[in-house]
């Protein structure tokens, strides 16, 4: 079995942990849980097996749980019928406008990533948000390097078309 | 489309960029740094964990088996239902005897196929091998046929200018003939014509000293009688 101080560990990755999840998820509450839920399962992990690099496993659990914490807060809201958290207006140093536009964005990028396959989503945000190279995603991922070129394309594909379809519902909306 | 690719990567963008409060708190941190720790006190976890993975294996082999009897109770009525609703067994012979005309005509259509195919590439092929065969002894019997005429243009056309020659030296021979004839014509009437001419002058000579001699008879006769004129006087006039 392998010896962590988990101390260490999350004083040093707990920060790239928290950023992720927030990132994805938006809010302290669900964060602090995805956050907590990243690390039990990360200890889990280093008893079944060795682990080998900490910041890329904690980067893919925290991706992982807060794309399902997602998935499950963006279907309970669907059925509550409540889609849209109004902005806490805590960024000061942008224009409201701008800062609305870019919530909206992300929230639709968020919505959009919450219907593709888990893997795809996992793969797209280790990639675009957490900047990681198809090796370390393939890695972590024990995939083929290729497998994730593929799988990536095929998310970027779905969440285009996805734009798509939004894009000309909106616009039928604005017409009506 | 392109509005779209740039909504969405202004989207990726946007979800990059957001701007996330600092965190962990430090209660979060001890809090989980907790549970951490006590879930690494329990002494049981690895057991439970051995024990859990022995259950899930068993719930495996449940799975696997109840799987396993499915598929062989549907083996089972399928070969059922198969042999319920199947007629009789066909006839191998009639089978045969249906499909044999069919295959025959087939198999043969194939075959004749077949041979036309490789009845025509021969053909093609031996026509191409004759047209080259004709194409060579052509060029010999040309080459062949030019020698020869070569030879034989050469022998006719020495013959020719054998017989030129000769037909031109015949000709001047008759020419020089004509000219020597001529040139004796010549002379001959030339030699008449002097003579005729001599002639003619001799007897016009005669004549005119006839006439003299008339003329001074005729003076002596006339001045005999007296009646002599003035032109006959003078002894200077020839007329």
């Amino acid at each position: 079995m392998q010896v962590v101080d988990w101390k260490i560990i999350i004083e040093e990755h707990g920060p790239a942990v928290w950023q992720t999840a927030y990132r994805l998820l938006g809010n302290d509450a669900d964060t602090a849980d995805c956050y907590q839920e990243t690390f039990v399962c990360a200890l889990k992990l280093s008893r079944r097996q060795r682990i080998r690099n900490f910041p890329a496993l904690l980067v893919r659990l925290a991706t992982t749980r807060a794309i399902d914490q997602l998935r499950r807060k963006f279907r309970r809201e669907r059925f509550s019928n409540n889609s849209h958290n109004p902005p806490d207006g805590s960024d000061n140093n942008h224009d409201p406008a701008q800062y609305i536009q870019q919530q909206e964005l992300a929230d639709r990028l968020k919505t959009a990533l919450v219907q593709l396959p888990p893997q795809e989503a996992q793969v797209f945000c280790l990639r675009y948000l957490n900047d990681m190279s198809y090796r370390q995603i393939a890695n972590e991922l024990s995939i083929k390097t290729s497998a994730t070129g593929v799988i990536l394309h095929r998310a970027r594909t779905k969440l285009r078309q996805f734009f798509e379809v939004s894009s000309n519902e909106h616009k039928s909306e604005v017409l009506l | 489309m392109k509005k779209d690719e740039n909504i969405f990567e202004k989207s990726v963008e946007a979800l990059k960029n957001q701007q996330i409060p600092p965190g962990p708190s430090d209660e979060l941190n001890e809090a989980t740094i907790e549970i951490l720790n006590r879930l690494s006190e329990q002494p049981n976890i690895i057991e439970l964990d051995n024990r859990t993975k022995f259950i899930d294996k068993i719930i495996v082999l449940k799975s696997l088996a109840k799987f396993a009897v499915a598929a062989v109770f549907l083996i089972i009525a399928g070969f059922a239902a198969g042999r319920l609703t199947t007629t009789q067994p066909p006839d191998i012979e009639e089978i045969r005897a249906s499909l044999e005309p069919a295959i025959r005509s087939r198999l043969l259509g194939e075959v004749k196929q077949y041979m036309q195919l490789g009845l025509a590439n021969s053909y093609v092929r031996l026509k191409d091998d004759l047209t080259e065969q004709y194409r060579q002894d052509l060029n010999q019997l040309a080459a062949n046929i030019v020698a020869a005429n070569g030879n034989l243009t050469n022998q006719l056309l020495e013959n020719l200018i054998e017989s030129i020659d000769a037909a031109q030296s015949q000709d001047r021979q008759l020419f020089a003939a004509a000219l020597e004839q001529i040139e004796l014509n010549r002379r001959r009437d030339n030699a008449q014509l002097s003579k005729a001419l001599f002639s003619f002058a001799a007897q016009t000579g005669n004549e005119l000293n006839q006439t003299k001699q008339d003329m001074a008879e005729l003076f002596e006769y006339t001045r005999s009688e007296g009646f002599v004129p003035n032109e006959l006087n003078n002894p200077n006039n020839i007329n």
